[in-house]
């Protein structure tokens, strides 16, 4: 449960930074201020408090929908990495020159190639390694979930413990497992790091480049 | 259900009391924090190669392990190794530590960034080793990682909230007490939700004024 829903918001919160970084940079600006406010209006308070405000207010207030605790969960944790994701997002399109994307307007690209294909790219390098570290964040808030009733990893532990009184035991294993589960994620973003474009072409190029020297050796070797 | 402001009154009371543990519980995190993780990157600095690796991983583990695991760990489990403590000084000490871990590296890379040439300097001035610390180098590290150090607090701030799971009364947990007691629960978290988000706005406002003046942008 704890990595379903762990991955779950990871993902979420990707979208949701993508969408909230991309507007905080909009040209309209409305929508760069709207985006900031709901950037720090997520960043105000802690994710415990918008969990719970979601589960037991939302549902008070009219016309609005009642959801399971493990929607809920995902929704919150989703909206308050992704404001967190956002700052990440901005930065990683600020690192990009703007040269580039005047470039590709000028070459005729429409504004969404010139987003999609030529400054996304670039801008996950670096963001992919910071959002690294907010998703290992991600995998520990996730134990919040426990206090609506969701049966992830700290909720089983606390009910083996009430049922064993093994209290150290349980907690010391309820930490190894999630330091076991923060070195995947951190795992998994070490790989996802090597398949970015950008990352790509930079190792194929020096591939490239070895072999053509390489092959430049072989035929000096050969002449001498 | 509609907003009921004769409801909305009567609860005002606990839930400036839950302000009030917050603002409190913060403080004393902050304090055990800050001088803490001070302490930790100056032992660092200052102890060999083994001590060096024992220390990064007995903070990896506070910082790898979700700190309501930690909090549930120091309230059940340190009882039963007979040391029996009030919530709000387990959860202060608890939170305080975990925050001394992440403020240490903010502590370390800021002394690493200091020149060597410094500390040669104060030797060759005939400084004795801890006036070298104390004197030159700290006050150095701590100019440089304020910024980061605010963040910091601002970050306990927030997690403030987690020890409304040991049954601190923190704001969180009053809210909840007061929705629990009257089974109105859009009233006491929606204010506790807004208070939360309005003492936020200081900090948030001094922070962006520092990082304009200092002109460094934080995490």
């Amino acid at each position: 449960m704890t990595v379903a829903i762990a991955t779950a918001s990871i993902l979420g919160c990707a979208i949701v930074s993508i969408m909230l970084g991309v507007a905080r940079r909009s040209g309209f600006a409305p929508v760069r201020t709207a985006a900031g406010l709901v950037v720090e209006l997520l960043r105000g308070a802690s994710v415990l408090i918008y969990l719970f405000w979601v589960y037991y207010a939302l549902p008070l207030v009219p016309g609005m929908p009642r959801l399971g605790p493990i929607a809920v969960s995902v929704v919150v944790l989703s909206l308050v990495g992704g404001a967190y994701g956002a700052e990440i997002v901005v930065s990683g399109l600020q690192g990009v020159a703007k040269g580039q994307a005047e470039a590709a307007l000028a070459l005729g690209l429409s504004r969404y190639h010139t987003f999609v294909r030529v400054v996304l790219p670039q801008a996950l390098t670096q963001i992919v390694p910071a959002f690294a570290s907010l998703a290992i964040d991600m995998v520990k808030w996730t134990a919040i979930v426990s206090f609506l009733g969701v049966q992830d990893l700290l909720s089983v532990a606390n009910t083996i413990r009430t049922m064993t009184y093994s209290t150290v035991g349980v907690y010391v294993g309820v930490a190894a497992i999630y330091l076991g589960l923060s070195l995947c994620t951190s795992y998994l973003f070490h790989l996802a790091e090597q398949l970015l474009p950008l990352n790509r072409a930079l190792t194929a190029a020096r591939d490239s480049a070895n072999s053509s020297r390489g092959s430049a050796l072989l035929m000096k070797s050969g002449v001498t | 259900m509609t907003w009921d402001w004769s409801y909305a009154a009567s609860i005002m009371p606990d839930l400036l009391f839950g302000v009030v543990v917050t603002v409190l519980a913060t403080i004393a995190c902050s304090a055990i924090a800050l001088l803490g993780g001070l302490l930790i990157a100056i032992a660092q600095m200052n102890c060999g190669r083994v001590g060096q690796h024992a220390m990064r991983a007995v903070m990896e583990v506070f910082r790898g392990v979700p700190i309501l695991v930690l909090l549930y760990f120091g309230f059940y489990a340190l009882p039963e190794i007979g040391i029996l403590l009030p919530g709000f000084v387990v959860g202060v000490l608890v939170l305080g530590t975990v925050y001394a871990a992440y403020c240490s590296e903010v502590y370390r890379g800021a002394l690493m960034t200091i020149p060597a040439d410094m500390r040669d300097a104060a030797a060759a001035l005939g400084l004795s080793r801890f006036a070298i610390w104390y004197v030159v180098l700290v006050p150095i590290a701590v100019r440089k990682s304020l910024p980061a150090l605010v963040n910091y607090v601002l970050v306990l701030y927030k997690q403030s909230s987690f020890l409304f799971a040991i049954g601190v009364p923190v704001l969180l947990s009053q809210a909840q007490l007061a929705g629990y007691q009257s089974f109105r629960y859009l009233e006491p978290y929606t204010i506790a939700g807004v208070l939360y988000v309005l003492m936020n706005v200081p900090f948030v406002l001094y922070q962006r004024r520092f990082n304009l003046k200092v002109g460094t942008s934080l995490s």
